[in-house]
Formats: C-alpha cells, sequence, structure tokens
C-alpha cells in the first residue's frame, strides 16, 4: 500500500493559505540520510556484512533489523516518482513489457525503474540482496515480489498473513508466528548470523516508541483547529515507514510532536480559519499532492486524520516480541473486514469530531478500494456525516480527471455551507 | 424430466449435461425442488465439505458481464460485478448459503460487501496462500474444522466422519471421470468438454455423475484421431460460457490442454481417499493441486507445471486469458508467455471483460492459429 515522500514540499504549500512546519527542515535531513546510506548500499553492505533487502511496507522490518539487514521500500520510491511525475513514464515501461494498465501502479512504476532505472529518479532502486513480502496488505504484493525475485534471482521470503475476516484467530496467530520462526531461520542462512533475542526486543521497544510518538501526534489533530491537515501526514510519515525501530525516526518524531503540540498550545490550525474538519480514507494522490488538498484548504476544510497514514499508528500487540511481530502485523486494518474498518472510520469521526468525510477510490488498491462503497453507507448511517468518493490513482496521474473531481468537491463543500 | 432414468439414452444425457452448462444453474429450482443447493465461487471452496453437508455446491456465475452494481467499483472483475449485482436481485435467495475462499483481493473484497448488503449466509475459509509455508497444513486443517462446524450450523446438521469420507470418494470419483474425458481432448470438440466439465459445478453431483458415467463411452465414440488441427493450451480465470472455446474450434483450433479455473484446473490433482482421515487427505489434494496465481507452492512451481502440460499435450500454441481487472491472472501472463516462448510455443495475451469473445478476438486468433498452421510440426503432420 503506502508511502510518503520527503522533499521540496515546502515552497508550494507557502502559497496555499497552508502553515509550513518547521520539522519539515529536519524529516529532510532525515530522509535525505536514509536516501543516501540506501543508495550506496552496494559500496558498505558487503563489507560490513549488510544485506539489502527490498520489502514491503507490512513486512516485519523489525525482525530484518535484528539481523542487522537495510530496508528499501518500493512503495515509498514509487511515490517518490509520482510526486516527480516520473509514473507515467516507468508504468509505459512495465506496460510495454507486458504488465497490465490495470494492476498497481506502484508496482507497475517500480517494475518499469526496475527494467529502465535511467528514467527512475534517483537512479532507481539500489538492487536487492534479497525480498521479504508480507501478504497483510494486498495479494498483489506476493505476485509483484515473485516478479522481482525471478528478475534478481535472488531469495524471497513471504509472510502469509490470513485474512481476518473476524478477529485473530488462535490458528492464524500460530500459523504467521511459525514462519516467523521460519523466516528467522532462513535470515540467519543468508545473513550468517545468528538471531539476537535482545537485539529484537531492543528494535521491538524502539519501533513500539516511534509508533507512539507517531500517535500522540495525531492525536494533537483532535483539537480545533487541527494543527496539521492531510497532506503534513501524508509527507511526515516517511520515517515511520522506513524508519521504523531505529533512532533517527524517534528523534524525529519527537522533533515533530513539540512542533505540533506548540501550534495546538498556540491555537494554530495548519488551515487558515479551518470551518469543516474531514476525514480521509485511502492512500494520498501523490502527483495532485497540492492541487487537491488545495481545492479543500481554500474553503476552509482541513483533514484532520487519515485512516492511511494512520496505519503506523496502531499499538504493538502483547507477548514475546516474535509473538506482538506475529499479531501486530497479521492485525493491519488492510488485512480486515470491511466491518472493521467501517468502524475505524467511525471512531475517528467520532474522537476527531469530524464533519464528513472523503474516500479515494483508488483503482490502484484493491483491497483498500473495493469495499469503500459498503463502508461509506455504514458510516454514513451510523454518524449522520456525508461521505465523498472520488475516483482517482494513488500514482498514475492518467487516472485523474481534474474537471469532474473539481466540480464533485464543490458541491461535496457546498453542503457545509451553514458551518462558519 | 431431469431425473436420471436408468435407460436414458447416452445422447439424450450428453444434451442433458450441454444444457446444464448453458443454464448455469437458472432453473435450478424446477428441475430439482428436492435438492438444497450452497453457491461457492472459487475451485479452492473444498466441495466435499459442501457435499457431506447434504448440500450440492453450485459455483456461481454472472449472468451479464456488465453489471455495475454500486456496491463495487467499475474497476472490479466482471465476475464480482455480475453475481453480486445477483444477488441485490436476489437471484440467489434459494441458496442455503454461498461460500467464499480467500484467493484474490477481489474475492476477499466480495465476501465483506455480500455480507453487508445481500441477503444470503455466507461463510468464509481462508486457506493458506504460501501451500508449503511452514506450519501451512496445520492452519489449513483447523480452518476446515471450523468450516464443518460452521456448515453443521447452517444446516442445523452434524457432518459425520463417514460424511465425509463418502463425499471425498464422490469428489474422487468425480475427478476421474473428469480426467478420463480430460484426455479425450484432442480428439474431442473442444466446447463440448469445456461444456460438460462446466456442468459439473453447476449440477446436483450425483446425477452429474451419473450422466457423466453413461456419456463417456458414447464420448469415446465420438472422439476422432485425425485432424489438423492447431493444438492449443488456455490458461485462464473463471470463464462463464464456451465462446471462447467455439471460437477457436471454428477457427480451426483444438484446446489440448486446459488450465481454467472453470476447466480442468477445477478437477485436477490427485484425491487421496485411503488415509482414513478425510480432512487431512482433503487438504493434501488442494495443496497439491496445480494451483492458481492466486497460490504459491515455490517460485516457479505454476510456470514450471504449464511449460511442462503444453510439452506433455504437444501443444503448439497457448491462450493466456486476463479477465479484465484481474490482477493475479494478470501478473502471470507475462512471465508465463515469456516462458512458453522460451520453449517454443508461441502464445497470444486476450483480454476479455467477461467470457465472451468478439469481432476483435476473432481477428486476432484467426491470425494467431493460421500462423500456428504455418509452423513447421502442423505441416508434417498434414
Ligand atoms: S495493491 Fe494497494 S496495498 Fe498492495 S502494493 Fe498496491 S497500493 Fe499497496
Ligand atoms: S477473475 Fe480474477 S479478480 Fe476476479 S475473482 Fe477471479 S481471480 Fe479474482
Amino acid at each position: 500500500m503506502p508511502n510518503a515522500q520527503s522533499t521540496k514540499h515546502n515552497e508550494p504549500a507557502k502559497k496555499r493559505n497552508y502553515r509550513p512546519l518547521v520539522s519539515t527542515k529536519a524529516l529532510q535531513k532525515t530522509m535525505g540520510r536514509y536516501y543516501a546510506i540506501t543508495n550506496y548500499h552496494r559500496y558498505w553492505g558487503k563489507p560490513l556484512r549488510r544485506p539489502l533487502a527490498w520489502v514491503t511496507s507490512g513486512a516485519p522490518v523489525e525482525l530484518l533489523r535484528a539481523f542487522k539487514i537495510h530496508s528499501a521500500y518500493p512503495e515509498q520510491y514509487a511515490a517518490i516518482y509520482s510526486a516527480r511525475q516520473a509514473t507515467v513514464s516507468l508504468c509505459e515501461v512495465a506496460e510495454t513489457a507486458g504488465y497490465s494498465q490495470d494492476l498497481c501502479s506502484y508496482a507497475r512504476s517500480n517494475i518499469g525503474g526496475v527494467l529502465r532505472p535511467d528514467l527512475a529518479p534517483l537512479g532507481g532502486m539500489p538492487k536487492p540482496d534479497l525480498l521479504v513480502a508480507c501478504n497483510n496488505i494486498c495479494g498483489t504484493v506476493l505476485k509483484w515480489y515473485e516478479v522481482l525475485a525471478r528478475h534478481f534471482n535472488v531469495p524471497l521470503l513471504v509472510l502469509d498473513t490470513p485474512f481476518l475476516t473476524g478477529e485473530l484467530t488462535p490458528q492464524a496467530k500460530e500459523y504467521v508466528l511459525e514462519q516467523l520462526n521460519a523466516m528467522a531461520v532462513d535470515l540467519e542462512k543468508i545473513t550468517g548470523r545468528k538471531l539476537n533475542q535482545q537485539s529484537l526486543a531492543e528494535q521491538m521497544r524502539r519501533s513500539a516508541e516511534i509508533t507512539s510518538l507517531w500517535k500522540e501526534t495525531r492525536q494533537y489533530c483532535q483539537a480545533s483547529p487541527s494543527p496539521l491537515n492531510a497532506p503534513d501526514l501524508f509527507i511526515h510519515m516517511a520515517p515511520i515507514v522506513v524508519l521504523r525501530g531505529s533512532q533517527e525516526g524517534i528523534n524525529y518524531y519527537r522533533k515533530l510532536e513539540a512542533e505540533v503540540k506548540e501550534r495546538v498550545k498556540l491555537g494554530q490550525g495548519a488551515v487558515n480559519n479551518e470551518r469543516i474538519r474531514l476525514v480521509w480514507d485511502n492512500i494520498a494522490i501523490w502527483p495532485q499532492l497540492f492541487s487537491f488538498y488545495k481545492l479543500f484548504a481554500e474553503k476552509g476544510a482541513c483533514f484532520v486524520t487519515d485512516t492511511y497514514s494512520g496505519g503506523w499508528a496502531a499499538d504493538h500487540a502483547p507477548g514475546t516480541p516474535m509473538e506482538s511481530l506475529a499479531a501486530t502485523y497479521t492485525e493491519v486494518f488492510l488485512n480486515r473486514s470491511p466491518e472493521y474498518r467501517a468502524n475505524q472510520l467511525i471512531n475517528l469521526i467520532r474522537d476527531y469530531k469530524a464533519n464528513g468525510f472523503v474516500m479515494h477510490s483508488n483503482r490502484s488498491c484493491k483491497p483498500y478500494s473495493l469495499v469503500q462503497e459498503v463502508i461509506r453507507r455504514k458510516v454514513m448511517r451510523e454518524t449522520g456525516v456525508p461521505g465523498l468518493m472520488i475516483e482517482a490513482d494513488m500514482a498514475d496521474p492518467r487516472a485523474y480527471a481534474e474537471e469532474p473531481v473539481r466540480n464533485r468537491v464543490q458541491a461535496f463543500l457546498e453542503t457545509f455551507d451553514d458551518l462558519t | 424430466m431431469t431425473k436420471i432414468e436408468t435407460h436414458s439414452a447416452p445422447n439424450e444425457l450428453l444434451a442433458l449435461l450441454l444444457e446444464e452448462s448453458t443454464l448455469k444453474g437458472a432453473e435450478r429450482f424446477q428441475r430439482y425442488p428436492e435438492r438444497k443447493f450452497f453457491g461457492y465461487f472459487c475451485s479452492y471452496f473444498p466441495e466435499e465439505l459442501i457435499l457431506a453437508a447434504g448440500l450440492d455446491p453450485l459455483r456461481l456465475f454472472p449472468d451479464s458481464e456488465n453489471s455495475t452494481p454500486a456496491e463495487l467499483p467499475a474497476y472490479s472483475c466482471s465476475l464480482a460485478r455480475g453475481t453480486l449485482d445477483m444477488e441485490i436481485r436476489e437471484k440467489w435467495q434459494d441458496l442455503v448459503g454461498i461460500g467464499f475462499t480467500h484467493t484474490c483481493d477481489t474475492m476477499q473484497c466480495l465476501s465483506g460487501i455480500w455480507a453487508a448488503s445481500g441477503h444470503s449466509k455466507t461463510i468464509d475459509i481462508v486457506p493458506p496462500v504460501m501451500l508449503t509455508a511452514q506450519g501451512a497444513s496445520r492452519y489449513y486443517q483447523s480452518e476446515l474444522t471450523n468450516l464443518i462446524q460452521e456448515l453443521a450450523t447452517l444446516t442445523q446438521q452434524d457432518i459425520t466422519q463417514q460424511a465425509l469420507q463418502d463425499a471425498l470418494l464422490l469428489c474422487a470419483h468425480t475427478r476421474n471421470l473428469v480426467t478420463e474425458l480430460d484426455t479425450l481432448r484432442p480428439n474431442l470438440p473442444s466446447p463440448i468438454v469445456f461444456a460438460i466439465l462446466r456442468a459439473g459445478q453447476l449440477m446436483p453431483r450425483a446425477e452429474y455423475v451419473k450422466a457423466l458415467e453413461q456419456c463417456l463411452p458414447t464420448l469415446k465414440e465420438m472422439a476422432v484421431t485425425a485432424h489438423r488441427r492447431a493444438k492449443l493450451l488456455v490458461t485462464s480465470a473463471v470463464l462463464e460460457n464456451d465462446s471462447l472455446f467455439t471460437m477457436i474450434e471454428d477457427l480451426g483450433g483444438r484446446v489440448v490442454a486446459d488450465d481454467t479455473c472453470t476447466g480442468y484446473r477445477h478437477y485436477s490433482g490427485h484425491t487421496l481417499t485411503e488415509s482414513g482421515d478425510p480432512l487431512s487427505d482433503i487438504i493434501k489434494r488442494y495443496t497439491g493441486m496445480p494451483s492458481c496465481p492466486c497460490k504459491n507452492r515455490s517460485l516457479n512451481e505454476r510456470i514450471s507445471y504449464l511449460s511442462e502440460l503444453a510439452k506433455q499435450r504437444e501443444a503448439q500454441g497457448a491462450i493466456i486469458v486476463i479477465r479484465k481487472y484481474c490482477e493475479p491472472h494478470a501478473w502471470d501472463a507475462v512471465t508465463l508467455a515469456e516462458t512458453f516462448r522460451n520453449h517454443g510455443i508461441r502464445t497470444l495475451t486476450l483480454e476479455l471483460e467477461g467470457a465472451n469473445v468478439g469481432g476483435q478476438e476473432r481477428t486476432r486468433l484467426q491470425a494467431f492459429i493460421e500462423s500456428l498452421s504455418q509452423a513447421p510440426e502442423l505441416s508434417k503432420e498434414g
């Protein structure tokens, strides 16, 4: 599913009735370092015996970190490709190679970048030594990583987290746990290191810390006006995705949290004259990140929270590190029933005192989007607030029809005209 | 009229099978008023358990490929859209329940959408995706045990070990009969074979088995060896009618290997019956059968299996069908096409909205089949 990008958003933000965050500088620095170290991996990885893994956003990265594996996220790079307007040309490369235009655009643009790194921002991704996929976010990642495994001829480790139609069952938890133990054995072989339980526990501790920092930061947005708007959340989620379990990540989120807290103290909203409070559902529309959300901000509408970047704010499940990993990664919201997801949205609307919600029906991401209409109905029924559905794509701008989107957004916002 | 009399002439029974395959379950109440049907979608829903619960499995097919129920976005496959639309129009009202299996993302979503907006009782099973992963078979076993309980609750009747064993034997027998038919494939018109296989997913199972048993001798007689048809492998998700197979046949092709969800793949794999533990036999069959793109036994297993199958059946060409918006099949299509080509098998990838083929496909298929007929091996044969 996910990801955010980092760079260059300060400037356009200033022009847009929009309060820029000072922490953006720190974010750029933190992410800049991460990309630099990642892109130079081929020089330091071998001598330091630290393989590079390409991982899905829902992979149990704490376990990899315990093996000193460096992780890179194709979904994250794909979001950057999109923000840098490279998605179409990369997707076309993949489409020419036979990949249908209906496949997830993160996957297509990633494959395009693998086939033609010269067309990819940042020179594409550094080559992986192994691939780790977890199907807790979608079935697409399995097929996508199979393609990558054949292409690079490197090991593919898959964690199969059964879809939860209700609560996590003991048999599903046990199955995931057994696989994690088997994965640890595979990683011992691949890295030549033994699993150090202490180091894993330490990774889990840091990961829990970064998660609670992100969670607390988000909760400040329950204030009115909200100190953050959706584009802030999308941009500032980058470290929680790629630096989960790292001290750099923790340092960064401490800064962000302090700034957000201060904003609340001063009564400063992300959007000037916040009048309408909305909740966002689905991945950001990266290629239109500012122009789309501006349609809302200029009418005083702020996205005070969202389900997407909120996916990284879920508390760790209890138990030993391995048990906690098994449950936490299986219980992610995309791996759960529409009923669960509707309730999640209902709670967000209540907790954040939202006046409405907007769902991005995202052609690329079937597990996120196919169930949205039944969720929309249930949420409207139970909260009484209106929900708008917008069809687009998180990365491929060819699926974005500007005029109809603008009209729908305007009509939706007019329904709040009585809010002052 | 649908009851199979012991002396029905085999060609009448053949007509019955073909008729059932065309009706797609539409007249089930009139034809089999005493039977109780349980709907399902995917070949990974264990039909043994449906039968053991005293129900007949009915595979759900859409009655239109252009349905657009408001509950699903237009970019979902027409199988999901069409069947859900029928649910909303109360076309599945008589079913005792509907079973969903976790395979692709669409099916996973459809189950929840159905439960939220439909009228039927739904039941889910989430088999492992990584079929050989550590702990997969133990997990599978627990999922099946749960499913047995859910089915028993639905019918208010326990499912006994004996009922499971009987269902296992019935399924093994069905699969053996179908396998016999599958070996006649090169010598029988493709649409007929395809239709008979589909009928087995729509008719009461006992009736199907009887009809097929009695038809097989006739089908064997009908089989003619000498032909100059281009030999093809077809791989696809669900195909709810014979449109493609008919066009292939009309254009001088013959489907010698069928890897479609509703064709031979549904019946393939070894059914063990003798361990005395029916559940573990069932698991072994579903784990070991040629997999669909949504499942993984090992990285290249499905690809190698299909290229081996093409080789065994001496296929000269392969048609890879992608149902519009079907991700798993679209993913495999690329590697498959490349692998087939590396084995000297020409390939044609067809993207279809549903199961129907039209003018555009005819042109492409014709050119493709003609190119195969000019291939050296085939000219030698003639
Ligand atoms: S299908 Fe959705 S969850 Fe899966 S990789 Fe694509 S965007 Fe992410
Ligand atoms: S046709 Fe494809 S997308 Fe549709 S249900 Fe089947 S496997 Fe899933």
